[in-house]
């Protein structure tokens, strides 16, 4: 970033101009503004993880309860063992590594060439962007009736292959915007002392963006978790990953709300823990690659 | 194009190198996309039936002249675009606020909008089952806090007229805090002198704000408004499993709508000829995106695109 406000370690807030409106009246309401935002965008994440340690009696009270007496961890056990959700955890996770190793090999090819060849000029690069704002149920049919004739519907590898449409694009989009970045010079230097273009690729281009590869892949893994649309189309039980397995614990008569809060939170945990140690590439991903952040 | 001229030679020479690495990701995604449209293209001028025994025929244009007369299309036609502006205008708006104040609390700053942002960062089947958890009639703590308030309890996904005000809200919750965090980048790259010029001159901090900062951030405003419009049209997760589309069709969006005519009814031809709508717009708005996002070959992009935008 260039504004120095973010890391500078005491407030800037009223000693420089700032684009944002001055004085202590707006720094009250700023503090406000965000308390109330905090809290409300927050408070489901906490109802989520208070509901997932709550004793069954205590799923569907009135009034609710906020704080529950003890921490009932049976829920837990519950979601992973009878509720599928330690092989959710399995299914999703090989799904999502899969789709994000492959996606990462072809994607970060394909933007490099993108970013210093202009190979096939706006065109291609439109074609990928479509792919990646294409509605899936857009495909749902033909991509069904595909997997299908194939025998394959319900399997890992349809769903790897299928999430690849938007891993793909994702990723070379974003890495595009990285190669961008970087100057010429390096390997153009490694091309003139004899390098062939692989070797500069790989010797020289990839070492430089090795941060970036490591944002985008976490980035990709995180989409390809949390994936819903395409699995609910070519999932039939076999496969269930962990976004797939919630709205079939809705099927019962008795909500098992409890059972429900903790498979959540085990589908969320890892993202969280991803974003947090993201936090600097966020945006960057977030936006498809059209804003930088830092 | 203009571009590549000025590159050194070297660099033209590459086209093998750049064929032969673009080729993989291309060829899958023409498998994975081009392949199915194309087929999609042939059933949608066919009445075949998922399930039937009867071998479907070639209808023309008999799906697309049957979509025209659909009240059901047009109206989840119409639900799609009420989502999208509601969600462009009213996410937009509060996005910015909270970026702006947030902008004036550098302590901790990225933290706060990083927990923020957990909400955007989750899987829609996860949001949609805390939502769907908080909505109920009688123990979710919404009508918890209504009733504290004495206002009347609202039957927030069965009422007719609450249903889509309550998707909406979902994603509201999911998507503001992602709003936010690209306003707050764009926030950040702006040039301080021309605040600072500003501030001489007298200027009041709506003034700024109005003829200063909106400005600049245009480009930053543009890129997020057409991320959500693409968002808000392709949803379809938080309305499988809130609404089912329901009560009635008040929450059938177009991709909803194409999903039950394809997957409930088995109407595989109407279906694809719904997709080939969808399609469309889609490519519209891809079109337009790609305006704002592509820069010129191994040009390093000014901090963020806004700042050409002073220019």
């Amino acid at each position: 970033m260039t504004s120095t406000a973010a890391h500078s370690p005491f407030p800037s807030g009223r000693a420089v101009p700032t684009p944002v409106t001055g004085g202590r009246g707006g720094l009250l309401a700023s503090v406000v503004g965000v308390a109330v935002g905090s809290v409300f965008f927050l408070f489901p994440i906490y109802w989520m993880l208070v509901t997932s340690v709550k004793p069954p009696s205590e799923w569907l009270t009135s009034p609710p309860v906020f704080i529950p007496d003890r921490l009932y961890f049976q829920n837990y056990t519950d979601a992973l063992f009878n509720w599928g959700g330690l092989k959710g955890l399995v299914d999703s996770g090989v799904v999502a590594v899969s789709a994000t190793a492959i996606g990462m090999v072809l994607g970060t090819f394909a933007a490099y060439s993108l970013a210093r060849f202009r190979i096939g000029g706006t065109n291609l690069s439109f074609f990928i962007l479509s792919l990646l704002f294409m509605p899936p149920v857009a495909i749902g049919i033909p991509m069904f009736l595909f997997w299908s004739a194939l025998g394959l519907v319900d399997t890992y590898i349809a769903l790897i292959v299928q999430y690849l449409t938007f891993t793909i694009p994702f990723i070379a989009w974003v890495m595009k915007g990285f190669f961008e970045d970087l100057p010429v010079d390096l390997e153009e230097s490694a091309l003139v002392n004899g390098a062939s273009r692989l070797r500069a690729f790989v010797d020289i281009v990839l070492p430089n963006v090795r941060p970036a590869l490591v944002a985008t892949a976490l980035l990709a893994f995180i989409f390809n978790w949390n994936e819903f649309s395409i699995a609910v189309l070519l999932s039939r039980g076999r496969v269930t990953t962990l976004p797939f397995i919630l709205p079939t614990m809705m099927e019962s008569h008795y909500v098992l709300w409890g059972d429900i809060a903790a498979m959540a939170a085990v589908g969320a945990l890892p993202v969280v823990i991803i974003a947090f140690l993201l936090q600097r590439y966020l945006v960057r991903g977030l936006s498809f690659g059209a804003i930088r952040s830092e | 194009m203009m571009a590549t001229r000025r590159r050194p030679s070297r660099w033209s020479g590459g086209r093998r190198f750049a064929l032969l690495t673009v080729a993989p990701a291309t060829i899958i995604l023409i498998v994975l996309s081009v392949f199915p449209l194309l087929y999609s293209l042939r059933l949608s001028f066919t009445d075949q039936q998922l399930l039937s025994l009867v071998p479907p025929r070639f209808v023309g244009l008999a799906n697309y002249a049957q979509l025209l007369q659909d009240n059901l299309f047009w109206s989840s036609l119409g639900v799609a675009a009420a989502f999208a502006l509601s969600v462009v205008t009213v996410q937009l708006g509060v996005g910015l606020a909270l970026a702006l104040a947030l902008y004036r609390l550098p302590r901790y700053q990225q933290f706060i909008a990083t927990l923020l942002l957990i909400p955007s960062i989750l899987s829609s089947s996860v949001a949609s089952f805390q939502w769907r958890s908080l909505f109920d009639y009688s123990s979710g703590p919404l009508n918890y806090f209504l009733g504290l308030l004495h206002l009347p309890l609202l039957s927030w996904t069965a009422d007719p007229r609450l249903a889509l005000p309550s998707l909406l809200l979902v994603d509201f919750w999911q998507w503001t805090p992602f709003v936010t965090l690209l306003l707050l980048a764009g926030l950040h790259a702006l040039p301080a002198s021309v605040f600072e010029a500003a501030r001489v001159d007298g200027s009041s901090s709506w003034q700024i704000l109005r003829y200063q900062t909106l400005p600049l951030l245009r480009r930053v405003i543009a890129i997020t408004v057409i991320l959500r419009l693409i968002g808000a049209f392709k949803v379809f997760d938080i309305i499988y499993v809130l609404t089912a589309g329901g009560p009635g069709s008040a929450t059938e969006s177009l991709a909803f709508y194409n999903y039950v005519q394809g997957f409930r009814y088995f109407s595989v031809g109407y279906s694809a000829a719904m997709s080939y709508v969808s399609v469309i717009i889609v490519i519209v708005l891809a079109r337009v995106i790609l305006r704002y996002m592509e820069r010129p070959v191994g040009r390093p992009a000014a901090d963020v695109p806004v700042a050409e935008a002073a220019v």
